[in-house]
């Protein structure tokens, strides 16, 4: 009863304290799902095309960026172990070069067409896969968001394209993006016969380290990587983890000094109530526990609230960020949340709750 | 010796920092069951001695011994507050947030009496102090002199064998007051604890068994 009546004698200072945990909360949980839902999209993009290994340059920042010659490419397609080699380029284009206001951007994965790699696109597909250079496949949200379907023409890097499939995929950068000819790229990228990046298959039984040596050996300056470790690989992700644990960070130490404050502030307007518990008997340990539970109360409150505001937040943010963002929570993230939050109650209440219960009672009954 | 509910040895209370010397030696001795009452102009020492006997503080020098057993060598004071003593400011000091029956729980919390046993006993208390229509009353909005008898409800919670009071009817007109002491006094029959009281008001010492007068931080 008077933790509960405490807390709500400052209605608002207590709203304010709980919102302030409940948005820090939020941002770890909203920005983590977003982090870790990019991270798994790639994953799952990886996997989606079947092959074992892939291939960039090994100086690119990113695969965008990635070029390798037609003779690395022979060089490594005839190696022994290689079944297949798909070859790929990969760009993002500006939904204001497309002039259509509704797409922040596109991606574009160039492709060769008849490939083993786009045969991942048939089952679903409305339409069918590109057969031609003047063709095309768009994912269902980049077809939605550009108001085109099956039958009708984009031009794209100068080039009219006839859309003649949509294809679906559960992953969203690539449901937001469009498969053309990797022959259109190359050209409007000044690429020659340079491709950006090549997917192996490997044929049954070959060890996939040995084909990356050599790979490495003959081509110094290539990668090879496993497309199960893709994410792991590419340490520019990395950078996703670090903006999400500094935001993290500063959420924590805000929510942190928001509870600290609040229970200052309690303490401090509260000293003759507390003089008056001593006075009657309670123990320093009961006024401790007083004060903490009520920055924990706060903190609970807030982190449940910060769960479903960062859920609703991460939601939100991808809605209306450029398609192409995915989310994914897990029992663990939204636990760990809620587990902040009583932390940062817990700490957030410590000092003032130890203030309170090293007060003299008789210092504390004087206090005007 | 074993019937007394109060006895102080030269008790000296100094505030260095202040080079204040609140007691200057006071030895009083206490029968159980008796009403004392203390006299003094302010800053005679009168409160202070209030304040060691009941605990509340620790003395310079000398001792209190509360039913036989030496505050000095009690290693818990807040157990010696919670059970031996029941306090009853001038103000009050009831939690302004709690219903009248909350604030005299308070105490019975201290020492882990079950929320049933508490409830039940504070409502039996309010309705012996003439407040059994304010029970769920906020104590923001009761009179000062219903807040008083929540606070002498509060002081009897615990069932204590020493009721403090210091200055209960400085913040009440002098009808009231009266009615406060002879709730005080009614309570104190009923319980059998021995009552101290602190005051300036002669009208307060009418019924005690023993005045003692202060004076610059002794007795006169």
């Amino acid at each position: 009863m008077l933790i509960l009546k405490n807390l709500l004698r400052r209605r608002t200072r207590t709203l304010l304290s709980t919102l302030g945990i409940a948005l820090g909360i939020a941002a770890i949980i909203a920005f983590n799902a977003v982090g870790r839902g990019f991270k798994e999209s790639l994953d799952r993009y990886m996997r989606s095309t079947g092959a074992e290994v892939l291939v960039v340059n090994r100086s690119a920042m990113a695969p965008e960026y990635s070029r390798i010659s037609k003779e690395e490419v022979d060089q490594v397609r005839a190696l022994p172990g290689v079944e297949h080699l798909s070859a790929g380029t990969f760009t993002i284009i500006s939904g204001r070069v497309l002039k259509k206001p509704k797409i922040k951007f596109l991606t574009v994965f160039g492709r060769v067409p008849g490939d083993r790699l786009i045969e991942k696109y048939k089952p679903g597909i409305d339409g069918r896969l590109l057969q031609a250079d003047d063709e095309m496949i768009l994912g269902s949200d980049a077809a939605r968001d550009l108001e085109l379907k099956t039958g009708d023409t984009l031009e794209l890097l100068h080039h009219p394209l006839k859309v003649v499939g949509i294809y679906t995929s559960d992953v969203k950068f690539e449901s937001a993006g469009c498969v053309v000819p990797s022959s259109m790229i190359q050209q409007e990228m000044k690429m020659g016969d340079s491709v950006g990046l090549f997917w192996l298959y490997l044929k049954p039984g070959s060890d996939w380290k040995a084909i990356r040596a050599a790979i490495e050996e003959k081509c110094p300056n290539l990668a090879a990587i496993q497309t199960s470790e893709f994410t792991a690989y590419y340490n520019q992700l990395d950078y996703i983890d670090w903006f999400v644990w500094i935001v993290s960070l500063i959420s924590v130490v805000v929510g942190g000094l928001g509870v600290l404050n609040t229970m200052l502030m309690s303490v401090s307007e509260r000293t003759r109530e507390i003089g008056t518990l001593r006075a009657v008997g309670w123990s320093r340990g009961q006024v401790l526990r007083l004060i903490l539970t009520e920055g924990m109360l706060i903190s609970m409150v807030g982190g449940c609230l910060g769960v479903l505001i960062g859920t609703f937040g991460a939601e939100t943010l991808i809605h209306w960020a450029p398609r192409g963002l995915d989310t994914r929570y897990s029992a663990l993230l939204l636990t760990q949340g809620f587990l902040i939050a009583v932390a940062l109650g817990f700490f957030g209440a410590l000092y003032p709750a130890w203030q309170a219960s090293r007060l003299s009672p008789i210092e504390a009954l004087k206090y005007e | 010796m074993s019937e007394l509910a109060i006895r102080t040895r030269d008790l000296v209370k100094r505030y260095d920092g202040a080079g204040i010397t609140a007691l200057a030696g006071v030895s009083i001795d206490v029968e159980r069951g008796h009403y004392l009452c203390i006299m003094g102009p302010s800053g005679s020492g009168k409160s202070t001695l209030l304040n060691l006997v009941g605990a509340l503080d620790v003395p310079t020098s000398g001792d209190v011994v509360l039913n036989g057993r030496s505050l000095a060598t009690e290693s818990n004071l807040d157990v010696v507050r919670a059970r031996e003593i029941g306090f009853i400011f001038q103000l009050h000091n009831l939690i302004p947030t709690l219903t009248a029956v909350e604030n005299v729980e308070i105490p019975m919390m201290a020492i882990g009496v079950p929320r049933r046993a508490r409830k039940q006993r504070a409502v039996e208390l309010l309705t012996e102090v003439g407040l059994s229509h304010r029970l769920d009353s906020v104590a923001t909005r009761l009179s000062g002199g219903e807040r008083q008898r929540v606070s002498i409800a509060r002081a009897l919670a615990n069932r204590p064998s020493v009721i403090l009071a210091d200055e209960p009817t400085g913040d009440v007109d002098s009808r009231t007051g009266e009615q406060i002491m002879e709730c005080i006094q009614a309570a104190r029959k009923q319980c059998g604890a021995t009552l101290v009281v602190v005051t300036h008001n002669p009208e307060i010492s009418r019924g005690a068994e023993r005045t003692l007068h202060m004076k610059d931080g002794l007795l006169q």
